[in-house]
C-alpha cells in the first residue's frame, strides 16, 4: 500500500501560509519601488533611510526596554505563581487562583486596554513607560505561569526531595536543582513574554503616555504618511533579531541539556 | 562556584534593562519645559522641531496615533499629558462639542492674520475659536496621460464607456456619493433625500464602468498601468507620481472634498503658553512654506504661497486654483443624518 500524500500536502500548505508573507515582506524591503506591486530593482535605500529616522529608534529603544523588564518581572511572578498552583493543586483557593490566572488569556484585548487605562486614570498614575510595563506584566504573567505549570506537571519532585535529604537547604535545593531543571521551560516562557510585549499594539496604545511611543504604535501611525517600505526594512531587521535570539536560545538549551546528562 | 544558565540569563536581562533605563533618564535636561504633541507620524519637517526647541528653550516630545477614532477613544477614556493635537476637522467638532478642547487665546497667536481667508470661509470653525487649520489635502482624479485620450477635469469622466473596467472609485460613501453630488451641482454635505436619490443614480451609472470601489490597491494599480483612471487622495497620488511620470492628477472643475487636519490644544494641556507659541510658529509664513514643501500637503497660510516652489504651486495635488477651491467643501460630521448616506451606499453596493 502506498503512503498517502495528503499529510505532506497539508504540511506544505501550512508552511507556505506561515512563511510566504514573511518572505514577501523581506523581498519588498529591498525593492526600490515604494509600492509592492512591481519590482523596480534591488536597493538598500530604505535601510539607509531607516538610519536617519531618530523617532523610529527612540521607539525601538522604548520597546526593548519595556520588553526586557516585562520579561524579568513576569518570569519571577509567573514562576512563583505556577509553583503554588502545582503544589497545592487540590486546594479550593488554588483552583480559584488558576481561574484568575487563566482569565486574562480570554479577555478581549481592547477591553483590557480600556479598563487598564481607566484604572490608571482613576488611581492618578501618570501614563508613560511605567503604565505600559504594568499592563504588559498583567497579561504576560498568565502566559508564563501556564507555560511553567505545563513543565511542572511532568517534573519529578523526588529529585528535589533527594537534595533536601542530602542536606541542601530549601533555598539551595531550589536554586541548584529545581531552577536548572526548569530552565528550558523558563526560557520558553521568557521568550513568549518578550515576544508578546514587543508585539502588543491594542493594550499598549491605550496605556501609553506622552513620550512613551513603542514600535508597534509608531509603525501603525507610519501607514498614513510614512513610507511603508521603511516598515518592511524595520520588520526585516526585527525578524533577523528574533531568529538570532531563538537560535541562540535553542543552542543554549541544547548544550545545557547535554551538560546535565554528563556525569560529574 | 558554578552558576547556572537561568540566573545568568535573568541577570543579563536585568543589566541590559538597567543600562537602557539609565539612557532613558539621562536624556533631557530636567529644568526645560516639555511640549507634548500628539499627531500623525512624519507630520512636521524635523528641522523645524529643533528650531522651535532652541527658540523657546524647550523640548518637544512627539507621540503618534494612526486614526482619529483611536485617538478620540483614548482621550475620552481619560488619557492626559498631551498639549497640541492634530485631528481632522470632523473630529475637531466632535471633541469641541465634548468640551475636550481649549478656547484659543488670539492674543498669543499674532500669525493667525496669515491664515488663508478663502479656506476659512469653507472651514467648520471659521473664527478659529478652538482650532487652527494645519494641513489641507483634497481628493480628485489621477489618470495615465498616455492611455486616456481627451481627458477633461470633470467627475463625468467616470461615464466614459471606453475606459470601462479600467477605472476605480474610492470605497468611501462620503467621498464617492459626494463626488456625484458635486457633479450634479449640490453640496457634498447635502441631506436632501431628493438630491441624494439623484446622486445615487449617477453613481450607479458610473459603477457600470468601474472595476471596483477600492481604497488602497488603486495606488499600485495605477502605478503598474492596470487601472487607467482612479478617484483618489492627492497625498497618495503624489507618492505614486514620484515613480511613474505618466500619471497626472486633476481636480474636477465641479469641485470635490477637501480635508483638513487642525491644530488644537487639549483641555488638559499643561504647557498652554508653549502650545500657543507652537501654533503661532507653524503659521509663520516662512515656516509654513518650508513645512508644505516637506510634507507635500498645503498649509493654508496665504502669505506663504508666494514662497512655495513653482513645482508645488503648479501641482493640483497640492495647490488648487482659487476658482476651483471655492467650489470644494470640507466633509462635515452629519450626526444622525449619516444614516441617509449609509442607506444610499448600501443600495449602490447592492446594485439597486
Amino acid at each position: 500500500m502506498r503512503r498517502s500524500r495528503f499529510p505532506f500536502i497539508v504540511t506544505g500548505l501550512v508552511l507556505v501560509f506561515f512563511y510566504l508573507p514573511i518572505l514577501i515582506l523581506v523581498v519588498d524591503s529591498f525593492n526600490s519601488s515604494r509600492f509592492g506591486g512591481a519590482w523596480r530593482g534591488f536597493s538598500l535605500k530604505w535601510y539607509a533611510r531607516l538610519f536617519h529616522e531618530p523617532a523610529v529608534w527612540e521607539s525601538a529603544r522604548n520597546t526593548l526596554f519595556i520588553a526586557l523588564l516585562v520579561t524579568f518581572v513576569s518570569l519571577v511572578l509567573g514562576t512563583t505563581s505556577a509553583l503554588a498552583l502545582h503544589r497545592f493543586s487540590t486546594s479550593r483557593l488554588q483552583r480559584f487562583h488558576y481561574t484568575l490566572v487563566y482569565t486574562p488569556l480570554v479577555v478581549p484585548e481592547i477591553l483590557m486596554g480600556i479598563s487598564l487605562l481607566m484604572a490608571f486614570v482613576a488611581a492618578g498614575i501618570r501614563l508613560g513607560i511605567l503604565t505600559i510595563i504594568l499592563a504588559h506584566v498583567t497579561f504576560c504573567v498568565s502566559y508564563v505561569a501556564l507555560t511553567v505549570l505545563g513543565r511542572l506537571q511532568d517534573f519529578d519532585f523526588t529529585i528535589v526531595e533527594a537534595a533536601r535529604d542530602l542536606g541542601a537547604s530549601s533555598w539551595v535545593a531550589a536554586r541548584r536543582v529545581l531552577l536548572p531543571m526548569l530552565a528550558p521551560g523558563l526560557a520558553a516562557a521568557g521568550l513568549i513574554a518578550f515576544t508578546l510585549s514587543v508585539d502588543d499594539f491594542v493594550i499598549t496604545f491605550f496605556v501609553a503616555g506622552p513620550g512613551a511611543t513603542t514600535l508597534p504604535i509608531r509603525v501603525y501611525s507610519m501607514i498614513k504618511h510614512g513610507a511603508t517600505p521603511l516598515i518592511n526594512a524595520l520588520s526585516t531587521l526585527l525578524l533577523a533579531l528574533t531568529f538570532t535570539t531563538v537560535l541562540i536560545s535553542q543552542r543554549l538549551s541544547a548544550s545545557g541539556a547535554l551538560k546535565s546528562r554528563t556525569p560529574e | 562556584m558554578k552558576t547556572h544558565a537561568v540566573p545568568r540569563f535573568v541577570l543579563a536581562a536585568a543589566v541590559v534593562a538597567a543600562g537602557l533605563l539609565a539612557g532613558q533618564c539621562g536624556g533631557g535636561k530636567k529644568d526645560q519645559p516639555v511640549l507634548h504633541l500628539y499627531t500623525w507620524s512624519d507630520y512636521i519637517k524635523p528641522g523645524l522641531v529643533s528650531r522651535f526647541e532652541s527658540e523657546n528653550g524647550c523640548r518637544v516630545v512627539i507621540d503618534t496615533f494612526d486614526s482619529n477614532e483611536a485617538m478620540y477613544a483614548k482621550l475620552k477614556a481619560g488619557a492626559t499629558g498631551y498639549d497640541v493635537i492634530t485631528p481632522t476637522s470632523y473630529m475637531v467638532s466632535l471633541m469641541h462639542s465634548q468640551g475636550m478642547l481649549r478656547t484659543l487665546d488670539h492674543g498669543l497667536l499674532p500669525n493667525l492674520s496669515h491664515v488663508d481667508p478663502d479656506y476659512l470661509s469653507i472651514a467648520i470653525d471659521k473664527k478659529m475659536a478652538y482650532s487652527v487649520p494645519y494641513m489641507l489635502t483634497n481628493s480628485g482624479i489621477a489618470y495615465l496621460k498616455s492611455k486616456v485620450g481627451n481627458f477633461a477635469p470633470t467627475w463625468g469622466m467616470f461615464d466614459r464607456a471606453d475606459l470601462k473596467g479600467r477605472m476605480v472609485m474610492l470605497n468611501d460613501m462620503r467621498e464617492t456619493i459626494g463626488a456625484a453630488l458635486k457633479f450634479l451641482g449640490y453640496s457634498l454635505n447635502s441631506t436632501d433625500p431628493a438630491e441624494l436619490a439623484r446622486a445615487k443614480d449617477v453613481v450607479l451609472g458610473w459603477k457600470a464602468n468601474l472595476a471596483k470601489f477600492e481604497n488602497e490597491q488603486y495606488k499600485n494599480g495605477i502605478a503598474s498601468g492596470e487601472f487607467l483612471l482612479v478617484h483618489g487622495y492627492s497625498g497618495d497620488i503624489l507618492q505614486v507620481q514620484a515613480e511613474n511620470q505618466d500619471i497626472a492628477f486633476a481636480m474636477p472643475r465641479e469641485g470635490g472634498a477637501i480635508s483638513c487636519d487642525d491644530l488644537v490644544i487639549a483641555r488638559s494641556a499643561r504647557e498652554v503658553k508653549l502650545a500657543h507659541a507652537y501654533i503661532n510658529f507653524l503659521h509663520d509664513p516662512a515656516v509654513a512654506a518650508e513645512n508644505t514643501g516637506f510634507i507635500q500637503f498645503l498649509c493654508p497660510n496665504k502669505d506663504s504661497y508666494g514662497m512655495l516652489d513653482r513645482s508645488i504651486r503648479e501641482n493640483p495635488g497640492i495647490f488648487l486654483a482659487p476658482e476651483i477651491r471655492a467650489k470644494c467643501e470640507v466633509l462635515a460630521d452629519l450626526g444622525e443624518k449619516n444614516a441617509l448616506y449609509v442607506k444610499v451606499w448600501d443600495d449602490i453596493k447592492n446594485g439597486m
